[in-house]
């Protein structure tokens, strides 16, 4: 008969390392508190994560439905017969739908503030065909205005009912309306001052004033009027007692970028500095209303470049703001407006024009096409930009050879590798410059948050090594019944794994319960309601009068924990009742962060790897404690009681 | 029966156990030689500080004389030699340890404390019943599953005596079993020695009462590391 070759851990593979492993684990407190330190390592990992990648991923959304899947662009000079290349692009089997678009810059001169120094304002000018740009990207949800907001109604009431009033004034009236308000300060003025002043304002401003004049000098301005004019203003006056409901259009006119037929603009939520975002990431129009963008008019400058690259006199429109819009990226909104791609293409001289010859103007020798500066293209679902992106090129050859044939005297569009310009590129690439620093973001705050493994490694070691140092004894005793070293050491790994795993259990648990209410304890904290505040008070008191009774026990450390959990208790109450007191706390300022809400989808594999991680660390913060349980001596551990 | 008596089962050749303190060297044993046959209770009297519980620790495998001085053979084989993984062995299988302080797993109920050599050794299914009926006959039925400290002194020194007999080893070694204990539970814990020793085990029990020597086959004196 073979003897079993003796093996050094001939105990190892026994249960009895199970059953010391769950008694030590359920009969005792220390345990529970390197579970708990577990625990929250792991959630507070999860949480970081999670709320970063829902960033990183809300950034990367809002970045694709701004520019569709696959850009192709030419600054500038633009490319010609681009709707030829739409075609070609459309009739891809990976391409949904393309949109021609160009883009410049220009100067704004917003409605604001009162007077004639109105402020300009740098701005990313985009000629867009609403509706075509809706079928590429989500412009039509990023619309802000759907409805005339509350606030504004009045105002656009007002707007509406005065119209004919403002135009019927001449020049002579409106100086004179001037010099009777006392909006502005025309005292040391000469009327040639004033008429440009009455030249700079806009029409809610002439609202103020007309209604100031007929309010508090109507006999004084009545002489100056003409009847039809005197029956204008009571059609007015008497229309502001019974206010007809409003006709909502502006939705509408965001997406055909019209008003009333008329060209407008729609503006980025941010281009108005009047906009501003409370703490519930609502959007609220300043000046109680006064100061909603579409009840004004907005001059829009650009300057145009010839076809050698210099520059031409500057081109402004006046152009009635019909929108806004929030795409959820503030850099953009801060910055973009959208007008009619034809008037962006007259404005940057990109417009088809006619060629004539020089000696006779009157005759034309051929047709110079109109350009577009972007082609925006989606693809179809499940095809990817790399995908379409060559898909695209491909397009763009072919249309440059059917360009070559169709049009072999007109002007010729940029060819990849020639023009350097040129760039045919996913969105991806395109937004790189505000989806990097995110994701290095996220990057760098997962390395500092992996440190708190580190912290869990160390707690479990303190933790491990106090066990150990109170079971001496035990491991003596197991030692005399034949336990191995190894043995020995595979209890206090095991130990150290099952909390690991249960810590890193309850810590997915909490992190996925914080990050599911992230918004809900971001409320709680901002507004902290009255029953919390109570509750703590009471609990505080409870504990309080606990510690009390405890101090005629004689026993020294239930009042220590007593006083103590009054004391952090009672911390918690006064924050709370400081919080209460000054408006509470914002940590996610919508204003700043600019998403109205915290992401709260928990992001599960790399939860899975917090989790993992943290049993790793709970190993080897157990793995010292354990050598050490391996290295006690069995003699000098069972000598004494 | 009678020839096993006179066989040596346990046997000890000039041991010599030195502890160092420091720099100095502390001898403890100075060449300690004991014969246990089977089927024997012998009782090691000795003062306080005499050795005696160092003796039994090398006689128990639990601790290594001074290398090279002395030997100690447990049916001939020699047990300082062994390798680790054997001796563990030894400890679990061949011998069996009682202590004056009991030495009890607190978190664990008797009878889980009573199955520990079991689990331990390399049975995955400790034998149940063993110690059932082991406890049953220390009367312990009562209190398999309680927690040591709910148990006395001579209910907790029973449940290690049990411990200690499970795996059915061939020599008990006891250390002052009764060192802990008033006079009358200790009488008991000794008759319930005498009752095992008379179904045939081998025991080797240190005090240092000579009354309690007296109780025993045989009793050998350890005197200034030396057995007389
Ligand atoms: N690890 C050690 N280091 C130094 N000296 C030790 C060590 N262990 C035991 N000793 C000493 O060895 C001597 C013998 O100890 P031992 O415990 O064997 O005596 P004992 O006869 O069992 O005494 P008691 O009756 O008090 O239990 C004592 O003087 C003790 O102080
Ligand atoms: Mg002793």
């Amino acid at each position: 008969m073979m003897g079993q070759p003796p093996t050094p851990s001939y105990d190892s593979r026994h249960v009895y390392h199970l059953l010391l492993t769950s008694r030590y684990l359920t009969s005792r407190i220390i345990p529970l508190l390197a579970i708990a330190a577990v625990a929250l390592c792991v959630a507070l990992v999860i949480v970081v994560v999670s709320v970063m990648t829902g960033f990183l991923d809300m950034v990367r959304d809002s970045g694709r439905t701004l520019m569709g899947d696959v850009v192709i662009s030419y600054p500038i000079n633009g490319i010609p017969w681009y709707e030829d290349l739409i075609k070609e692009i459309e009739a891809l089997p990976d391409a949904q739908a393309a949109a021609p678009m160009v883009e410049t810059i220009g100067v704004l001169r917003m409605p604001y503030p009162r007077g004639s120094a109105k402020e300009p304002k740098m701005v990313q000018i985009w000629g867009i065909d609403g509706e075509r740009l809706a079928k590429v990207t989500t412009y039509e949800e990023t619309l802000m205005w759907s409805n005339i907001p509350e606030q504004a109604k009045p105002y656009v009431e007002l707007d509406r009912i005065y119209q004919p009033v403002i135009e019927s004034l001449d020049r002579g009236q409106r100086i004179e309306i001037l010099r009777i308000s006392p909006w502005e300060n025309t005292d040391s003025m000469n009327d040639s001052q004033v008429a440009d002043l009455a030249g700079a304002i806009t029409n809610p401003e002439w609202i103020e004033h007309i209604r100031y004049v007929l309010v508090n000098s109507p006999e004084t301005f009545r002489g100056s009027l003409s009847s039809d004019q005197i029956v204008l203003m009571q059609a007015a006056l008497a229309a502001e007692e019974d206010m007809p409901p409003l006709q909502d259009q502006v939705l509408r006119d965001g997406v055909t970028l019209a008003r009333n037929g008329q060209p407008g603009i729609v503006a980025g939520i941010h281009v108005s500095d009047a906009n501003r975002r409370d703490s519930e990431g609502d959007y609220q129009v300043g000046g109680g209303g006064h100061w909603w963008l579409p009840r004004y008019e907005g001059a829009l400058t650009t300057i145009p470049v010839d076809a050698s690259g210099g520059t031409l006199e500057p081109e402004t429109e006046i152009l009635p703001f019909v929108n806004e819009f929030s795409s959820g990226v503030y850099a953009v909104d801060e910055i973009r407006v959208m007008i009619p791609l034809e008037v962006a293409q007259r404005m940057m001289h990109l417009d088809q024009a006619e060629i004539v010859d020089e000696m006779d103007p009157t005759k034309v020798i051929g047709i110079e096409p109109a350009r577009a500066t972007m082609i925006l293209v989606k693809g179809k679902d499940g095809v990817s930009e790399t995908d379409l992106r060559s898909s695209v090129e491909k397009a763009y050859s072919s249309f440059l050879d059917s360009v070559a044939t169709a049009h072999p005297n007109g002007p010729a569009p940029p060819v990849p590798g020639i023009n350097p310009s040129l760039q045919i590129l996913t969105w991806e690439q395109q937004n790189a410059g505000f989806i990097g620093p995110v994701e290095k973001e996220r990057a760098l705050m997962r390395t500092l948050f992996s440190i708190v493994y580190v912290v869990c490694a160390a707690l479990v070691l303190a933790i491990f090594w106090a066990i150990v140092y109170e079971k001496t004894r035990d491991i003596g005793i197991l030692r005399s019944i034949g336990a191995s070293r190894p043995g020995i050491v595979w209890i206090f790994l095991l130990y150290g794994l099952v909390v690991g795993v249960i810590g890193a259990l309850f810590g997915l648990a909490l992190g996925w319960i914080i990050t599911i209410n992230v918004n809900g304890i971001h409320d709680l904290l901002a507004q902290p309601p009255g029953w919390l505040a109570w509750g703590l008070a009471a609990l505080t008191a409870v504990v309080l009068i606990a510690t009390i009774i405890k101090l005629f026990s004689g026993r020294i450390l239930p009042v220590v924990l007593g006083i103590m959990g009054t004391g952090i208790l009672g911390l918690f109450t006064a924050l709370v009742f400081i919080l209460d007191a000054s408006g509470g706390v914002v940590i996610w300022d919508p204003a700043v962060y600019y998403f109205s809400e915290v992401p709260n989808t928990i992001d599960l594999p790399e939860a899975l790897i917090t989790m993992a991680g943290a049993v790793i660390f709970s190993l080897v913060g157990a793995a010292i404690p354990a050598a050490r349980a391996a290295d006690v001596d069995p003699v000098k551990a069972l000598r004494y009681e | 029966m009678n020839d096993d008596r006179t066989q040596p089962i346990l046997e000890a050749v000039d041991l010599h156990k030195t502890y160092r303190m420091g720099s100095v060297d502390v001898p403890v044993l100075r060449g300690s030689s004991i014969s246990v046959s089977a089927g024997e209770w012998v009782a090691i009297l000795g003062s306080s500080g005499s050795g005696k519980s160092t003796l039994l620790h090398l006689l128990g495998g639990l601790d290594t004389p001074d290398p090279g001085r002395g030997d100690i053979r447990f049916d001939g084989r020699p047990i300082a030699k062994l390798r680790r993984g054997d001796r563990n062995r030894y400890r679990n299988r061949d011998v069996g340890f009682v202590f004056q302080f009991y030495h009890l797993l607190p978190e664990l109920t008797v009878l889980e404390n009573t199955l520990l050599p079991g689990l331990v050794g390399s049975r995955i299914r400790a034998d149940r019943d063993r110690a059932r009926t082991l406890l049953g006959s220390f009367g312990l039925d009562h209190r398999l599953n309680h927690r040591p400290r709910e148990l006395s002194g001579g209910e907790r020194q029973r449940v290690a005596i049990a411990r200690a007999l499970l795996n059915r080893p061939r020599i008990l070694l006891a250390d002052e079993p009764t060192g802990n204990l008033d006079q009358e539970t200790g009488r008991e814990i000794l008759e319930l020695l005498k009752r095992e020793h008379e179904s045939g085990l081998t025991i080797v029990m240190v005090t240092h009462d000579r009354q309690i020597a007296d109780l025993t086959d045989r009793t050998v004196v350890l005197n200034r590391g030396q057995v007389e």
